[in-house]
């Protein structure tokens, strides 16, 4: 099964750039979204393995089911973006190659059990997504890909050195397998093993978009098209964290979990600072949403450092960030085909011009910032309720500051967008009913999970919690 | 034998960091691959045979020859300004660099109490290597100083790996993925010529996104 996921696209890129057609790439990329779904929802409920190198585990299928179905509404959304875009035939089909690359490389990266592939694999989806960063062919797009690409590559470079470092304290027991990396943590040299987790943390958190080092990700998130800003917030920023929370395992197991955790308390809070600074006063929407999203990776972050019911919470907190970033960004697409402008202070009136995409935008809202009954409130107050029960007051008053002053900015710039009497003077017409029917299907899911989380999601989200505790 | 040669390496950074031609970083980092290339022969007992042979050619032809042969093309291409551009005078440049080789050389000797399979020499210059790469990137403002400033990063990465290349031989050769990365920048600033999108490479031009 994981075969077909790994080397069917390759098949569908061979006829993407053999036909140039529009149909063709559309056809392709909903098939395979819809294979893909129901390949990783069966993996569910039996494990499955492709040579040692790739296999499922009850860690990796969470992020695996994010991924089939944000991918799938992306490219629902797509159908109508593709339709109605004007770049030639070739760039299009270009992109879909692209995207079926960048999401076989996430996949990649989800199902990999070896550090050096995993590693490998984050390089793929860097090169493999600058091209969908770079689709407008915009100057703007095009210094937001450099960015992108030289920023990761740096951090790239940086978690080799990590993984150096690592494979020095290992000494004889030359294997990268994190099956082997956690039966062997105890014998690893504390020295190297100390020196290599930052860098590993730090270079593929500069993929993930942490505090200080996360200079690409307002750039490339608000430059590239928006299925691609939703794929990048929604999933690849997982897959990213993965790597981080695998080697975190690691520290655990080796007992310096002190180490780890204060580690990643630190950086989440520096993320969570970072978004709070720019998002008080943004004046582009696409790019409140990028800070938005470092926010979300710094919670997650702190509440894998505080542990116990924080594991639960950062992996509840995963899934709900990636539905309702996706549909957060999926809609921003809708806004910009209605006003032309990522300016807040030129959209006014969304309610009125627009009232699906208003109320999808305020329904957001609602569901990134925590509001019940969206998930996020409950991944959120678990997390604070952690903190208290571990007597972190002072991180805990902290923590719930900065998201309230973060809370503020996106409010004001939300609100101040759907809310008012403007009428749009040459209001284009919609595209179709797809272009809100992922986003609507998002908040569904979304609903389901934060009023009565049903007992197969539970499970899911509780092993995975529990295949992090050790 | 070795540990002459990776001094010479780390002169080389050192090099770099005064001069304030591009030429010199062009040669620099050529010599730097030559330098590679002798590591890795002189290695040849621990390293197995194809892994051998992929790595000198890698080290030889790569990052010897082609990569400095086709970095003069670009620049006579494109017309680049001789100068590098620092953003600090070179002397101040040359001290920071010097502090960072220090950090490099105290913490290779630290470590040493820990970790006995490790060459020191190669520990701290590779690190020293790595972070001075990092510090050109900083310091500099021509788009193409940045990526070598990268290239020598990378040179630094693939140094540190060669001191456990007997224990973990493909590590060596998953570094080589980084070339990708350089062989983009440049081809991204040869095609950018030709579109034509900046009229001059420069960090400046790549201002448009803030906040």
């Amino acid at each position: 099964m994981i075969e077909i996921l790994l080397f069917s696209p390759i098949a569908a890129i061979g006829c993407v750039l053999l036909f140039r057609s529009k149909i063709v790439n559309t056809i392709l990329t909903v098939l395979y979204a819809v294979v893909f779904l129901i390949i990783s929802i069966l993996f569910c409920f039996q494990p499955a393995q492709f040579t040692d190198y790739f296999k499922t585990d009850n860690l990796n299928i969470l992020f695996l089911i994010i991924l089939a179905i944000v991918y799938l509404g992306v490219t629902i959304f797509n159908i109508d973006f593709l339709k109605h875009n004007d770049q030639s035939r070739k760039s299009q089909s270009l992109y879909t190659a692209n995207l079926f690359l960048f999401v076989v490389s996430m996949i990649g990266v989800i199902l990999s059990t070896h550090l050096a592939l995993l590693w490998v694999f984050v390089e793929a989806t860097t090169l493999s997504s600058s091209y969908l960063i770079y689709f407008s062919h915009s100057e703007s797009s095009l210094e937001a890909t450099w960015k992108y690409l030289f920023i990761c590559s740096i951090g790239i470079a940086m978690a080799f050195v990590g993984i150096i470092f690592l494979s020095m304290g290992l000494g004889n027991a030359d294997s990268l397998f994190f099956e082997d990396l956690y039966k062997n943590a105890s014998i690893i040299n504390p020295f190297w093993l100390k020196i290599s987790f930052p860098f590993i943390m730090v270079g593929f958190g500069t993929k993930v978009g942490f505090g200080p080092v996360h200079a690409w990700l307002p750039d490339a998130h608000s430059e590239s098209p928006s299925p691609i800003s939703a794929l990048l917030s929604g999933t690849l920023l997982n897959a990213a964290f993965l790597g981080i929370i695998r080697v975190n395992k690691i520290m655990e197991c080796a007992q310096m979990s002190w180490y780890s955790h204060t580690l990643l308390i630190v950086i989440g809070f520096l993320s969570l600072f970072v978004s709070a600074v720019y998002i008080i006063s943004i004046k582009n929407y696409k790019r409140m949403l990028a800070y938005s999203s470092i926010e979300n990776m710094g919670i997650i972050a702190i509440s894998l450092g505080i542990g116990g019911a924080g594991l639960f919470a950062a992996m509840l907190h995963f899934a709900a960030h990636s539905f309702t970033k996706a549909a957060f960004f999926l809609t921003s697409g809708n806004i910009l085909h209605r006003y032309h402008s990522k300016d807040i202070n030129q959209v006014r009136g969304l309610l009125k011009n627009d009232k699906i995409t208003g109320w999808l935008w305020i329904l957001c809202f609602a569901g990134i910032v925590g509001l019940p009954p969206f998930p996020i409130f409950l991944s959120e107050f678990l997390i604070i309720k952690t903190m208290f029960a571990n007597g972190q007051i002072a991180i805990a008053v902290l923590f719930v500051l900065l998201l309230t002053i973060i809370m503020a900015g996106i409010g004001k710039a939300v609100l101040r967008m759907s809310f008012g009497n403007e009428t749009l003077l040459n209001n284009p017409k919609s595209y179709s009913f797809l272009v809100y029917l992922p986003q609507i299907a998002f908040m569904v899911i979304l609903v389901v999970i934060g009023i009565s989380m049903p007992v197969f999601v539970y499970n899911i989200i509780r092993n995975a919690a529990r295949f992090l505790s050790i | 034998m070795i540990n002459f040669i990776i001094i010479v390496f780390g002169l080389t950074m050192l090099y770099i960091s005064s001069t304030i031609r591009i030429e010199g970083y062009i040669k620099a980092l050529s010599i730097q691959g030559f330098l590679l290339f002798f590591l890795v022969l002189l290695d040849y007992d621990t390293i197995i045979l194809p892994n051998l042979i992929f790595l000198s050619f890698e080290t030889l032809a790569v990052k010897a020859i082609a990569l400095p042969l086709f970095l003069i093309y670009i620049i006579r291409k494109n017309g680049i300004f001789r100068e590098v551009e620092p953003s600090v005078t070179s002397m101040s440049s040359l001290i920071i660099t010097s502090l960072i080789f220090a950090a490099g050389f105290y913490i290779s000797y630290w470590s040493i109490d820990a970790v006995s399979n490790i060459r020191p020499f190669y520990f701290g210059i590779s690190i020293s290597t790595i972070v001075a790469g990092i510090f050109i990137i900083i310091s500099r403002k021509k788009i193409i100083t940045h990526v070598m400033g990268y290239m020598m990063l990378e040179n630094g990465n693939f140094l540190m790996a060669l001191s456990i290349v007997k224990e973990m031989p493909f590590i060596v050769a998953l570094g080589v993925l980084l070339d990708i990365f350089i062989a983009i920048y440049l081809l991204g600033l040869f095609v950018n010529k030709v579109q034509d999108e900046y009229s001059e490479i420069h960090i400046d031009t790549l201002s448009k996104l803030k906040d």
